[in-house]
């Protein structure tokens, strides 16, 4: 079954005057427990093309549906609940709160969805031992290298229990050895599990951990070279 | 549960920017302390005059004939209690009552070789507990010896202006009973000073007796005044004390253009307070909106998280109510502090604009301030209201934020 479907969505960005097609009539689904990425050059519109799967922006036109459910029709804080429980997110710039410590960064998607303590310290700890920072559990972001935040960010991403990660170059900011480690880490946990996990990278390292590429060019999706003619 | 998340981000992120957090804690002190400091200055100021005034002019209660006015003072029968003293014995005899004596006013004229002023005469029984600060207060000669005659004691600031000194001999032009004038001439027993320069200059008094003989009057009095233990009990001995022919005046009654003043007053600092506070809510708001712009970012975190607007809202507001009570507490403290030493050391007002003011109020020549609780409760609740109203527009700021427009600042 398809954890996301986007059915000819167009999103466009309107500048002063200046309008632009951020995204072009894409079609594209993302499979349950799926390994992808999305690749193109700067402005091709894999960032947006993220944003209308995580529920963070609605298309002009088309449909975006997860779980079979189109939340095109949902108002904001039914988005917000829908982001809550499904997805989770990992930033370029890790995005954790900086005034909250590792583990309270991981705890606190878990607190929003109303997890009862106990099961909520059980599952933090999880998950920060899945990532191998039980020795920094008390640390805040500014304490933290760049590869340790980011293994939080994947923490808290995966906290909930979400049915799909949605990363936005994940390794921008990471050295080899950092940006390796934490591929390795989300494969890792893609297969134990069954989150799906979408990439939007340029990030040649990403395109060899994962099980499916789509390119995108213009806002519209690459198939073989050529852009597709609508 | 999320509300303690909530909590600890407003929390953390004031100590995280404790410059600024420090400053605006200042200026929210500030306010409470200007605030309390002149909520302190009325109610000193409106206490004391009301202390002094029952305890020099008004007393707790007074008797007075029903057809009896005080600005015309009349000395005709029908508008004097003709059995004061029994009045007064029976006043005294009730448990909550501590002091009843009677008094005769009348207009005179004091003359000297040099000048002549018109002012208000009052007789009384100086042995009457109610005149104590009158007899505390000597600061020349003697007080009034209960079988002279022709003793008379003035105001310190009265004797001062018409150059009187104890032991000269004055003359006094009473009108009596008929609207005959009748000249008494009296010796200045001695100065008294009370503190208050308006009550010094305007007052002489001369025994009872003495009064009642120049008027004619007989054995009359204008009124009988009570000072009672517990001001509270007034309404109980004005039902005690209910004679036909009779009215009660009470403290209340007695002092209505203070108690009116010390209304508008309220009234009119409660603006001040309201204009005070804004100012200083204004800043915090501001301090909120600086802080939501620099923390555009965190605030697409959250919402990608799977925040709510109105949490967002709460988070932010939680921030300002700590900004907010932080201040206040500090304020009320200093504050405190403030009105504590101005109500043992006091400000200097002069005697000449105590001596002005002090024709109608009972005024000090120095101004004392009083920390009122309830008061400092309500100018705190005020505080916290208006900041947390002002504090809305920054909040609500942050929880409109698109989500992808605060993240755009991550990419």
């Amino acid at each position: 079954m398809d954890v996301i479907q986007l059915e000819n969505v167009t999103k466009i960005y309107k500048i002063g005057e200046v309008e632009t097609r951020a995204l072009n009539g894409i079609t594209m689904s993302v499979a349950e427990g799926e390994f992808m990425a999305l690749v193109g050059p700067s402005g091709s519109g894999k960032t947006t093309a993220l944003q209308m799967m995580g529920c963070l922006d609605k298309p002009n036109h088309g449909i975006v549906k997860l779980d079979g459910q189109d939340v095109t029709q949902l108002n904001a804080n039914q988005r917000a609940d829908l982001r809550r429980e499904v997805i989770g997110f990992i930033f370029q710039f890790f995005a954790l709160v900086p005034v909250l410590d590792a583990y309270e960064n991981v705890e606190l998607p878990l607190l929003l969805n109303g997890v009862p303590p106990k099961e909520r310290k059980e599952r933090v700890m999880e998950m920060l031992e899945a990532v191998d920072l039980l020795d920094r559990i008390h640390h805040r972001p500014d304490q933290m290298s760049g590869g340790q935040q980011q293994r939080v960010a994947i923490a808290r991403a995966l906290a909930p229990n979400p049915r799909v990660v949605l990363a936005d170059e994940p390794t921008a900011n990471l050295d080899t050895a950092n940006g390796n480690q934490i591929l390795e880490i989300m494969q890792r946990l893609n297969e134990t599990t069954g989150t799906a996990f979408v990439f939007a990278t340029h990030d040649p390292r990403v395109m060899s951990y994962v099980q499916r590429v789509e390119k995108m060019q213009d806002g519209k999706l690459v198939v073989n070279g050529d852009v597709p003619v609508k | 549960m999320a509300i303690k998340a909530f909590w600890t981000i407003a929390y953390r992120d004031l100590i995280r920017n404790r410059r600024r957090s420090l400053l605006t804690l200042v200026a929210v002190g500030l306010g409470m302390v200007v605030v309390l400091f002149m909520s302190g200055l009325l109610s000193g100021m409106i206490s004391n005059s009301l202390a002094d005034s029952i305890h020099l002019r008004t007393g707790h209660l007074q008797l007075r004939a029903e057809s009896y006015e005080i600005e015309k003072m009349s000395l005709l029968s029908k508008d004097l209690i003709s059995d004061s003293d029994q009045l007064a014995a029976k006043a005294t005899a009730l448990s909550e009552v501590q002091s009843a004596t009677p008094v005769l006013w009348t207009n005179g004229i004091l003359s000297t070789v040099r000048e002549s002023l018109g002012l208000q005469v009052t007789g009384i029984d100086p042995t009457a507990a109610f005149y104590a600060p009158i007899r505390d207060g000597m600061v020349a000669g003697s007080y009034l010896n209960p079988d002279s005659r022709n003793e008379i004691l003035l105001g310190q600031r009265l004797a001062n202006e018409m150059k009187i000194s104890v032991g000269d001999r004055v003359s006094l032009t009473i009108g009596n009973a008929d609207g005959e004038p009748q000249e008494a001439i009296f010796t200045v027993a001695g100065l008294f000073a009370t503190g208050m320069p308006g009550y010094d200059q305007s007052t002489i008094f001369i025994p009872l007796s003495r009064l009642q003989a120049i008027t004619g009057v007989g054995n009359r009095a204008s009124s009988v005044i009570i000072m009672l233990h517990n001001r509270d009990d007034v309404a109980k001995v004005v039902n005690a004390l209910q004679t036909p022919g009779i009215k009660s005046l009470t403290w209340e009654d007695l002092n209505s253009a203070l108690l009116e003043v010390a209304k508008t007053g309220a009234s009119f600092y409660y603006l001040i307070y309201i204009i005070v506070i804004l100012v200083v809510a204004v800043l915090i708001a501001n301090t909120l909106l600086m802080s939501v712009f620099e923390r555009t970012r965190e605030i697409g975190i959250l919402t990608a998280l799977g925040m709510k607007g109105r949490q967002i809202m709460l988070m932010f507001l939680l921030e300002a109510s700590a900004l907010a009570w932080a201040g206040i507490a500090v304020g009320v403290m200093f504050g405190y502090a403030v009105v504590a030493y101005i109500a043992k050391v006091g400000i200097p007002i002069g005697d000449d604009t105590a001596a002005l003011a002090g024709q109608t109020f009972a005024l000090r020549s120095k101004m004392y301030t009083e920390f009122d609780p309830g008061q400092a409760v309500i100018l705190s609740l005020l505080m916290f209201g208006i900041v947390a109203f002002v504090s809305l527009y920054p909040a609500w700021f942050a929880a409109r934020l698109e989500p992808v427009e605060a993240l755009h600042t991550l990419n």
